[in-house]
């Protein structure tokens, strides 16, 4: 039944800058199902987006990408434009953190939705505008028809997100990568678009990547969660585990940092010290290990190989070890 | 005393409309509230809901449109710049963006120093200096940060610096502008640790602007729930999440998401619908009625007011603004 959609492979991201090159990410590596949603965690810097603007072709011209990334068959580093402009909206999709500077401002919203069912799918204008309108509907648009004429403007917050999200989803795409989609939403709002994604994933059978700092909105439609940390990935496992359970001690810090709504409001919040590295300035070893408690001399001087368990932590001393 | 009062306060701005039409655009619409000393109180709602207008309102940054805001029992809402400037000792603020709110032109101390050398000009060069160098080890920043400038520094860091120059001046209150939205996840435990260790050492009142309930929950006594300009409940802090009563309370709660895979999905099943309405043409009655799941007829034609209850449970006064109050 698990038919993988996209396939990472120890993707690499290199920025060559005026100080030397510096390293976004590391050793990536994803396998995404069908149906399947992985949430990808982390803080800025930590090479979650890079990963994935990597993998759509849409990094600055200093970057240089390594490793490899397929979708079914096709391959999506180094194929050359043309390929992948035959791939990207029409087989895999992106949406973006915000919605206002992610939408043309000067097209309207219904032309901006036909505009890749006309060149991917070969639709005529009108066909291609009746499409939009059924688009804006499933993506729960009120008032749609007059929509389609409105320019982004005129739209608020979470309407926009929701005709990028029905922009992405014109040519039903295998895979949907959502980058930071609610952050610059409210809470109520955000909860209207996590739900609308994970009804989109469960009906089409999509795969979603959902890239976010907040782990409260990958516990709501993730079934995998990958942790990043200085440009790696440093945990990864189902859902379940990662948020109740997890064995690498930056997730476990990340969760005990994070106030709750329902936990002890009386206990001091445990912050983690120090700030998430630069990717400029990364530390030896372990990147975690300067604001690690359990960090010894091993952290500091070797790189942590992945160890299979409950979870995969990459971490010398991982919780539930011996 | 009462530290601050703020009775019926309304804040509108005046919109442009058309060619020649004029309306004006509720941010806050007749709020009344005290904050006792020592007091840390959150107000919160979603974006649009008034309350960093609210927030600066309190600091005359923007004029009250009508309603009174009593300072130690004092009107301050009408007072000349002249006569507002000593007062500002008491009345601190710390704003959203570290890093814009630090002018990149001044070293750190400099940036810390200037409202010393603003209010309290009898302090010499070395008496400044120690107490900048004091403040700034105080929220955690070496001393060897004051020769450097903001962009040397961190958002979590700038942050620090927007809190030891607020501070520097011992204010009995301080407005924080959602002070942590901009942070990373792991630095705004970091930012809510130290304001919850400056108010317990120095006694300072908290104004806390946000819209992350979780945090205001941490930091606050009491939480003011806004929406559109309009206040909805008011309750000591464990009696509203624990038991919310105003319908948009509620709502607002539940969109909170846990990290916890075994409720949250659920739990985004039971979203409220709509978004919140156009400020310039606010629903009639209540204002939440449109996305309210219990509206009834008269809540389009009834403005409800803040009534007062006794929580069921603690018994502490709590203030709510829905008509089928009771009820729930």
């Amino acid at each position: 039944m698990n038919r993988t959609l996209l396939s990472i492979r120890e993707l690499s991201v290199r920025y060559s800058t005026p100080d030397g090159i510096v390293p976004a990410v590391n050793d990536f590596s994803l396998d995404l199902q069908a149906g399947e949603c992985v949430g990808i965690v982390g803080e800025s810097g930590a090479g979650k987006s890079q990963s994935f603007l990597a993998v759509m072709g849409l990094l600055p011209g200093n970057a240089t990408v390594g490793g490899t990334a397929t979708l079914g068959s096709e391959s999506l580093l180094g194929c050359g434009i043309d390929a992948l402009n035959r791939l990207r909206g029409a087989r895999i999709a992106m949406i973006f953190q915000d919605p206002m500077t992610s939408l043309t401002p000067h097209m309207r919203v219904g032309e901006q939705i036909a505009e890749s069912l006309v060149l991917h799918k070969g639709l005529s204008q009108t066909d291609a505008m009746a499409r939009a309108l059924d688009l804006l509907q499933q993506v729960q648009v009120t008032d749609a028809r007059r929509r389609l004429h409105q320019y982004p403007h005129e739209l608020s917050g979470g309407m926009r997100q929701r005709v990028m999200i029905a922009v992405a989803l014109a040519c039903d795409p295998e895979v949907l990568i959502a980058d930071e989609p609610t952050t610059a939403l409210d809470v109520t709002v955000q909860a209207q678009i996590l739900s609308l994604l994970a009804e989109l994933k469960r009906e089409r059978r999509m795969g979603l990547v959902l890239v976010t700092h907040d782990l409260g909105v990958v516990a709501g439609v993730a079934d995998r969660v990958l942790v990043m940390y200085g440009g790696r990935v440093v945990e990864s496992g189902a859902v379940g585990e990662m948020l109740v359970s997890p064995r690498h001690p930056y997730t476990r810090a990340l969760l005990r940092s994070m106030p709750r709504i329902d936990d002890d409001r009386t206990a001091p919040l445990t912050a983690i010290p120090g700030q998430p590295p630069s990717p400029a300035k990364l530390p030896s070893g372990c990147a975690f290990h300067p604001r690690c408690a359990g960090a010894d001399a091993a952290c500091r001087d070797q790189l942590p190989a992945m160890l299979e368990g409950r979870t995969r932590a990459a971490c010398h001393h991982p919780e539930g070890a011996s | 005393m009462n530290l601050l009062e703020l009775q019926n306060l309304k804040v509108w701005f005046d919109v442009r409309e058309g060619w020649r039409g004029r309306r004006a655009l509720r941010a806050v619409d007749g709020v009344d509230l005290v904050l006792r000393e020592g007091e840390a109180l959150g107000i919160v709602g979603e974006s649009g809901c008034g309350k960093s207008t609210l927030a600066r309102a309190v600091l005359r940054l923007v004029p009250a449109t009508t309603g009174r805001i009593l300072w130690l029992g004092r009107a301050i809402e009408a007072t000349s710049v002249a006569e507002m400037r000593p007062l500002r000792r008491g009345l601190q603020i710390v704003f959203q963006d570290p890093l814009a709110s630090l002018d990149p032109r001044m070293t750190v101390g400099e940036i810390v120093a200037e409202p010393l050398r603003v209010h309290a000009p009898e302090l010499d060069r070395a008496a400044r200096r120690a107490a900048v160098v004091d403040m700034l080890a105080r929220v955690g920043l070496p001393a060897e940060s004051v020769n450097r400038y903001p962009h040397e520094f961190s958002g979590g860091q700038c942050q620090r610096i927007g809190i030891a120059r607020a501070m520097v001046l011992r204010p009995k209150l301080l407005v924080c502008d959602e002070p942590v939205s901009a942070l990373d996840v792991s630095i705004q435990a970091q930012i809510v640790n130290l304001l919850l260790e400056l108010k317990r050492e120095f006694g300072t009142s908290i104004l806390f602007v946000s819209h992350n309930l979780a945090v205001v929950r941490r930091l606050c006594e009491r939480v003011l729930v806004l929406y559109l300009g309009k206040p909805m409940e008011l309750a000591e802090t464990d009696d509203l999440y624990a038991r919310p009563r105003h319908p948009y309370t509620r709502a607002l709660l539940d969109a909170v998401p846990l990290p916890d895979p075994a409720l949250q999905p659920a739990r985004l099943n039971a979203t409220l619908g709509g978004e919140l309405p156009s400020p310039l043409a606010p629903p009639s009655g209540c204002v939440f009625r449109t996305r309210c799941p219990r509206a009834i007829d008269a809540c389009a034609s009834t403005v409800p007011e803040m009534r007062e209850f006794a929580d069921q449970s603690s018994g502490q006064a709590r203030s709510i603004a829905c008509l089928r109050a009771e009820e729930f």
